[in-house]
This record gives structure tokens, sequence and C-alpha cells, in this order.
């Protein structure tokens, strides 16, 4: 009542209020939004947000700010259920500017968020070239692929440790198996499995998850299948350590000083613990191949190991390994969109630069 | 004297771990502090913490353990003391299990000292496995993954909680982050619900959230131990991180004397092979 | 069928993400959660899995009386000390949460135990850093002369000392690299040449004032953010970028069954 009476002897000012079902949602939100005249800034106290039903219940406030914002999302509403919202904005204790909306909003779910729309764009691109070139490699057996130093030594490693009489060790990081970085590393550690089968050498897998344990074990046994000596494996040389970080380290430490590896492998996602495996490593002399996606990792893998895969290298490892066409096309299509990223990207930074094409490139990779 | 410059192209590593025991042992036992310049993006972080209005309720997320807690403790005491002094509210969460009491220490440790009420003043959730699902969940509603606090007290209980039903009512989140959580807490708790954040780090993982700042999904990022210091000096208590400058500069530059005295002898090496 | 059944799951449930990512209507919209939820079920389960490994690996250590065998008995003393004590505190004190910091053992296993041993690994980082980058920052060639000289700049940057420091540590590195090059010209018998390298030392000597003294002794802190935020951030961009690209690769030949290695 006091609000009306005030606003009938225009000591209020009247605030303009829309509430539209919030886009692109799971429902159960509408977006409030209001107009503020830039000469109100600095005074404004706060703003508090009312909601009410068409049926008249009385208004329950949702949210006060403190700050002079124009827009609000209310996440709790029912979908289906038309509400209305009321904006009363306060300066010095007082009320300054009063709204309400005049239309009610519905919220309700949608099929597809177009917010994303150019992420959808981005990813079917994407596949197609990934498709065009897995097709293309079936008919083109002869798709090159640079040499990868860290790929090229694990036949070597495993060599010289075998001659040395020193068992293998291959560390598979801190990830799960839903980390990509785990999976690619499960493809070395069949390779690595593979020459240690066939050089009749040990390989030592401490985990620090069970699932990639057993992943990891099946990947040794297909190894050792693959190599024709399924009667070296030895199931208990890929065990469970523990899952606490320097545990982990502090476990896989005292393997590499006490069973003094000839070759140790550090392949998957790392964190802190890198660089004192690494160094470790580096001290019993063991040769050291590392590889992970951790970019704040790789500076100390460049500086201990003997050889780095750098990112995505380790995810080309498979296909590089296997040399299996489908897997090589993948590669392919994957330099060829990284091109035509370099290109996109130094477009958009000459059109910013220049402010050309009212930053089109840039709302379109703008997805948050 | 030629011999002897070549042999500081390698010298024994034992050497140089001894050299870094001192380098660090000696300063820390001085207990000398250092006067810093604090960085803008802690600066940022400190006048965001100052201008939340009395009462207002902020949360911390302890992700870390006793492994960096050197580096992130004295930051967690630091807001701790920012909060109470300032009459804000605390919730206290977690994603690491094993370093929560080191959090619920801190609480109560500093909560003691500014005479702050178990339940009224600050809340001490613990720790729910998930942690996407759980930054999620609270999200939509805090009841759906804390019904009771540590201590198995009804959430409803504690008459802070009543006030507090999902990241609606908290004005601010600390994420103190030792690993990846901190990048959960930007795309679920940021990108789905606008949750208010300030990542305190690890210097190692600093540089990971460096670009959030700058696309503004964080408010401020508070990077490893010089951050805690520099918060401590804006609040104008000196702190365990104050007491640690002095024996991170002096380790920095027996590191760099290390890689000259390496350099030497290389240079010497390779000439002497010519 | 052992392999077809595998990797038609990994199919569906691989491309109902993709999907859920674009769809916010039910029962799209939560399906990450769901799934979220269900793989930690799963995993909880798994880490009977572990211990059984951990057990057996070790228990095996000591009946063949390894050389490592006393290691393996401290594993296997600390495990089943720590559960039956854990055990023993839920059943004395069933109001406290047995794994939560309130039960005096968990409190004294943790301050005594815990923290200090988790403290001195991550402390033992100190000291291979100092290791590692006395080996790894060597002036081999132009390349890793600049990596060096960066490494040093933005270190003294990120100090209090720095400020103060720089001048005398940019004044020690330019006096190395100028003798190198006086040292280097004295062995060049091409005058040209010979006088390139004096003049390369030349430069060195020159720079010392105006950059150490000066430009350092005012703006290390700034020019070190400069080098994080400008080369260094640009290089690690690119190299996210090539693991967004090559994740996406990987993904997809996860789902379409071409990647497998994961598998029987």
């Amino acid at each position: 009542m006091k609000l009306i009476f005030l606003l009938l002897l225009g000591q209020i000012t009247p605030i303009v209020v829309k509430a539209v079902d919030t886009p692109y949602d799971a429902g159960g939100s509408i977006t409030v939004t209001w107009e503020l005249d830039s000469t109100w800034l600095g005074k404004i106290g706060r703003i508090e947000i009312y909601r009410y039903s068409s049926a008249g219940v009385s208004d329950s406030l949702v949210e006060t700010l403190y700050k002079p914002d124009t827009i609000y999302v209310d996440n709790a509403t029912e979908d289906n259920i038309p509400y209305f919202y009321g904006v009363v904005v306060y300066a010095d204790g007082e009320i300054f500017g009063e709204g309400r909306t005049t239309e009610p909003a519905v919220s309700s779910q949608q099929w597809f968020n177009r917010k994303r729309l150019s992420v959808l764009i981005i990813l079917l691109v994407y596949t197609i070239f990934l498709m065009y070139f897995i097709m293309r490699a079936r008919f083109d057996k002869n798709l090159f692929i640079r040499k990868i130093a860290g790929l090229e030594a694990i036949d070597e490693a495993v060599g010289r440790s075998t001659e040395m009489g020193r068992p293998i060790l291959y560390v598979m990081g801190l990830g799960y198996i839903s980390d990509i970085p785990t999976v690619a590393s499960l493809a070395i550690l069949k390779r690595v499995a593979f020459k240690a089968a066939e050089y009749n050498a040990q390989v030592i897998v401490p985990c620090f998850d069970p699932i990639v344990m057993v992943a990891a074990q099946e990947t040794v046994r297909e190894g050792f299948i693959e190599a024709g000596r399924p009667d070296l494996y030895n199931e208990s040389d890929i065990y469970y350590l523990t899952s606490d970080q320097f545990g982990y380290a502090a476990g896989v430490d005292g393997i590499m000083v006490r069973q003094k590896p000839g070759a140790v492998f550090l392949q998957g996602y790392f964190f802190a613990e890198a660089l004192i495996l690494a160094e470790t490593g580096h001290s019993i002399g063991a040769i050291q191949i590392s590889g992970t996606t951790a970019v704040t990792q790789l500076p100390f893998f460049i500086a201990s190991t003997d050889y780095t895969l750098i990112g995505e290298e380790m995810y080309a490892a498979s296909a590089y390994l296997s040399r299996d066409p489908l897997s090589l096309g993948t590669i392919k299509g994957e330099d060829y969109i990284k091109m035509i990223l370099a290109i996109i990207i130094l477009l958009g930074a000459l059109m910013e630069t220049f402010s050309i094409g009212n930053h089109i490139l840039r709302d379109f990779f703008s997805i948050f | 004297m030629i011999e002897l410059l070549k042999k500081l192209a390698g010298i024994d590593r034992r050497f140089i771990y001894a050299a870094v025991f001192l380098a660090t042992a000696i300063p820390i036992l001085t207990k000398a502090t250092m006067k810093v310049e604090p960085l803008p993006e802690v600066r940022k972080a400190y006048e965001y913490i100052e201008s939340l209005p009395e009462s207002s309720v902020v949360m911390v997320s302890i992700d870390y353990d006793a492994a960096s807690m050197p580096e992130l403790q004295p930051m967690l005491e630091a807001f701790l003391h920012h909060s109470f002094s300032k009459n804000l509210r605390v919730i206290m969460l977690g994603h690491w299990p094993l370093g929560l009491p080191l959090g619920q220490q801190a609480l109560e440790k500093v909560a003691g000292q500014y005479n702050k009420e178990y339940g009224v003043d600050y809340v001490f959730l613990g720790y729910r496995p998930g942690v996407a699902a759980v930054i999620i969940n609270l999200g939509k509603d805090f009841r759906t993954v804390f019904s009771s606090d540590y201590a198995y007290t009804p959430i409803d209980s504690l008459p802070l909680m009543r006030e507090v039903s999902n990241y609606k009512n908290v004005k601010l989140l600390l994420g103190l982050e030792a690993g990846a959580v901190g990048d959960a807490w930007v795309q679920y708790g940021y990108a789905r619900y606008n949750l208010p954040i300030i990542l305190g780090s690890t210097a190692v993982s600093t540089p990971d959230y460096y670009p959030y700042m700058q696309a503004n999904q964080v408010i401020s990022v508070i990077g490893g131990l010089r951050g805690a210091a520099d918060y401590e000096t804006l609040l104008g208590i000196t702190g365990e991180a104050s007491i640690g400058m002095l024996p991170q500069s002096v380790i920095h530059l027996v590191i760099i004397a290390f890689i000259i005295i390496g350099n030497i002898g290389f240079l010497v090496l390779r000439r002497a092979k010519k | 069928m052992k392999k077809e059944i595998p990797l038609a799951i990994t199919f569906i449930s691989g491309v109902l993400l993709v999907l859920a990512l674009f769809i916010p209507h039910k029962p799209f919209g939560n399906l990450e959660e769901i799934f979220n939820d269900w793989y930690i079920i799963v995993s909880g389960f798994t880490f009977l899995l572990g211990i059984d490994s951990l057990l057996g690996y070790n228990f095996g250590k000591l009946k063949r009386k390894e050389k490592d065998a006393p290691y393996a008995l401290v594993l296997i003393l600390s495990f089943f000390i720590t559960l039956t004590w854990g055990i023993v505190e839920i059943v004395r004190t069933p109001e406290h949460n047995p794994f939560g910091p309130t039960s005096t053992f968990s409190l004294y296993f943790y301050n005594s135990i815990f923290i200090p041993l988790q403290a001195t690994m991550f402390a033992i980082l100190s000291f291979f850093i100092a290791s590692a980058a006395y080996r790894a920052f060597r002036a081999k060639e132009i390349n890793s002369a600049l990596l060096l000289v960066s490494a040093v700049l933005v270190m003294l940057g990120r100090i209090p000392l720095g400020q103060s420091a720089a001048p005398y540590v940019i004044t020690v590195i330019f006096l190395i690299f100028a003798v190198y090059f006086f040292a280097e010209s004295a062995g060049v018998t091409e005058p040209k040449i010979k006088i390139a390298y004096i003049l390369v030392a030349l430069i060195f000597v020159a720079l010392i004032y105006p950059l150490g003294f000066v430009y350092f002794r005012q703006h290390i802190p700034e020019f070190a953010d400069w080098i994080m935020n400008v080369p260094q951030m640009a290089g690690k961009r690119g190299i996210m970028i090539g693991i967004a690209l090559g994740g996406i690769a990987m993904s997809i030949r996860i789902i379409l069954g071409i990647e497998r290695t994961y598998m029987k």
C-alpha cells in the first residue's frame, strides 16, 4: 500500500521490468530484466526482486542484489505456471524506484540449446573431416606421418633395459579411465608390453586407480599374447598402489630405487608429483620416456627425461604405433582442422584489431 | 683453474640438495619478514571481500591436503580473519577428504579468536564424494547434498543454514586449489549458476587458473605463498606466508646461482672441447 | 559377441552424451549427472579390487621372502592397524563419523603421521626443482640461452627481493656471455667473424647498465608478468588447442570403435 501511495505522489521512479522464460534450458528458470538510469548508479543501495503468481498470491522476495545489476535469473520456478515479477530499488535506505511486469512469464524446457550452435557446427565440420580422411585411408595406404622421436625410442628403451638385465617400469599417472590421456597411455603400454614380451623382459605397472589397473592388466596380457609369449605374462606385476597423490609418488620412487628399472615410462596425466618421479628416475640412470597433456608438468618432463611426448603426440601414439590406416586417417584430419583453425585465429585477431566485421568471429566462438 | 671451472658443469646433486636445505632452513629459523608490494590480482580479491555487506554468507572449499598446506593454509587463515573481522558468515566444505581436517582446525582456531558461534556465524559441512555432481547439486539445493553437517547435525537446525538454500544466498566462494577442482568450480559453479568465485591456488597450478581471470569467469586468483603473503599484508597481519617470503627469495637466488655456475662450467667445457 | 557388445555400449553412451550437450530437455539435460553418479558408485566398488591386488601382491612378497619383504610387512601392518583402529572407533563412538576429523584416532593419525609424510613428499619437490633447473638451463644455443635468461628474469620478477637483486644477477650473466664471446673471438681467424664476436661481447657489456640497473631494477615484476602472459601463454595455448583437437579425434576413434586398446 505504501508503495502505491508513494508512486501516486510521484516520489518513486517507475521502472520497466520484463520477464521471459530463460532460453535454451531444462526449464525451471525465468530471466528478469529491468532498466536503470545511468544517473542512479552511484546511489543504489540494494535491489529487491519479488515473484508472485497470477492467482494473487502475496509477493515473495526471491533475491536481494547489492550491485546495480539489471538482470536476475530465477532458477526456482515451476514449469507451465505463469509468474509476475516486481523490482524495488533502494537508495539510502529509502525506496527509490519500483516496477512490475505486465505480461506473465512461463518457464519451459527446450529441445535445443541455441547458445551451443557454434559448438555443434564446429563438431560437425570436424567429424565430417575426420570421416572423410578415415574413408580415404581405406584406399590410400601410404599416409605420411612425421617421425615422433619419443615413440621411435620405445623399442630402444625396452631393448637397452633388457640388455642391462633390468625390469621396465610403466607409470600411468593419476588419471582415471575416463581421462583421455589414460586411454592414450594404454595404447603405448601395449607396445611396451609387446616389445618386452619379445625380449623376455619384466614390465612393472603400479597403479593409482583400481579400474585403470584392470585395464592395464588386460592391455599387457594382450601385448604378450600378440608377441606370442602369453606364458611370460605375470598379472601380479601390474598392481594397485594407492589413490593418494604423494603416497603414490613415494611408492613409485621406492620401486625405482629398490628395483632399479632400466627404462621408465611416465605416460598419462600428472600433477605436482611429475618432477618427483622424473628426477628419481634420472638419478637411478634409467632411460626415461615421458608423455602428458598436463601443460604445467610438461616443462618438468622436458627438463628431466630423455624423450617427451607433448600433448597431442600422446594421442597420436596408438595410430602411430599400430599404423592402422583408419586411425592414421583421423590424425590427418586433425592436422587439416588445425591448419584451418590457425587461419581463423589469425583472421579473428586481425578483424578484432582493426574492428572489421562487427565481432562476427568473436561472437561465434564465445559460448559462455 | 680451468679444471676447477669445468667441474662446475657437473656438481653432485647431493651438494645442490644440501644448499637448498640450508637456504630454506636458515631464513625460516630467523623468522624474519619482508615487505611485499601486493600484486594487483590479490588486491582485487581483497577489495571484493571488503565490499561485501556485513553478515553476507561466504563459502570456502578445501580442495587441498597436507602436501600443499604451507601455501594454502596461510591463505585460508587470512581469509577467515578477514571474514570474521567483517562479520561475514562462513560455510566450509571440501572436495579433498584428507584436507578437510586442516580446514576445520583453522576454522575453529580463527572463529574462537573472534568469539564466533558455531551454527550461527560459521558452519562446517564436510565432504561428499563426486566433485562435479556435488557442485551442480549445491547450486540447486544444499539439502540434496548435505542433509547434515560433519557431526550429523541436521542442517535445518543450524540458524545459518536455514537462510541458505542454494548459491543464490552465497556471495562468494573461495576455492583453495591444489589440483583440478578449481576447473569444476568454474565450469559448473560459475558457468551454470553465476557463483562469484575467487581461487586461491598453489604456485604450480596458478598459471592454469589465470585464463579464467582474464575471461572474467572468476573474480581473481591468489597465487601461491606470495599471494598469501600479499593478502596478509593487505590485512595488516603477519602470518606464516609473510615469514615464508625471505626463505622463498633466498632459495630462488640460490637456484639462479646454481644455473649461472652450471653455465660457467658448461661454457668452459665446451671451449675446451673445441 | 564378446567384442561387439562393449563396442555397442561405448558407441551408444558416447553419442548420447554428445547429444546431451545440445539438448537441455529431459531426459537428455541431466544425463551427464546420471552418468557421473553411476561412475562414482561403480568406482567405489572397484576399490575392493584394488585392496585385493595390493594385499595379494605384498603377501606374495612376504611368502617368497623377497629382498624387500620388510617393506611389504610395514605396508600390511599399517593397513590392518588403520583398519582395525577405525572399526574400533566406530563401535566405541558410533555418534562420531570415524573418518571425519572428530575422533581421537583419526586426529592422532592425521596430525602425527599423515601430515608430516605428505608434507615431506611435496617438500622434496623443491630439491628436485633445483637439481633439474641446474641441469636443464644450459646455454647450448641461442634458443636455450633465451630460455635460460627468461627463466631467471621470471624467477627474479616473482620474489620480493627480485628488484634489488636483478641488477647484479644481470651483470653476472651478461659478463659471462661477454667473456665467452671474447674468448671465442680469439680462436677465429676470419676477420669479419672475429669483429662480429667482439661486437656481440661489447653489446652485452654495454647493455648491463641500461637493462640491469635502470630498466629491470624498476620494472622486473611487470616484465616477468609480460613473459608469463604473452609468450608463455601463447605457447601454452597452442599446445592446449592441439590437445583439445587430439582429444576430440581420440574420443571419436573410441566412440566409433577404431581405438580399442582399452578392451580385450
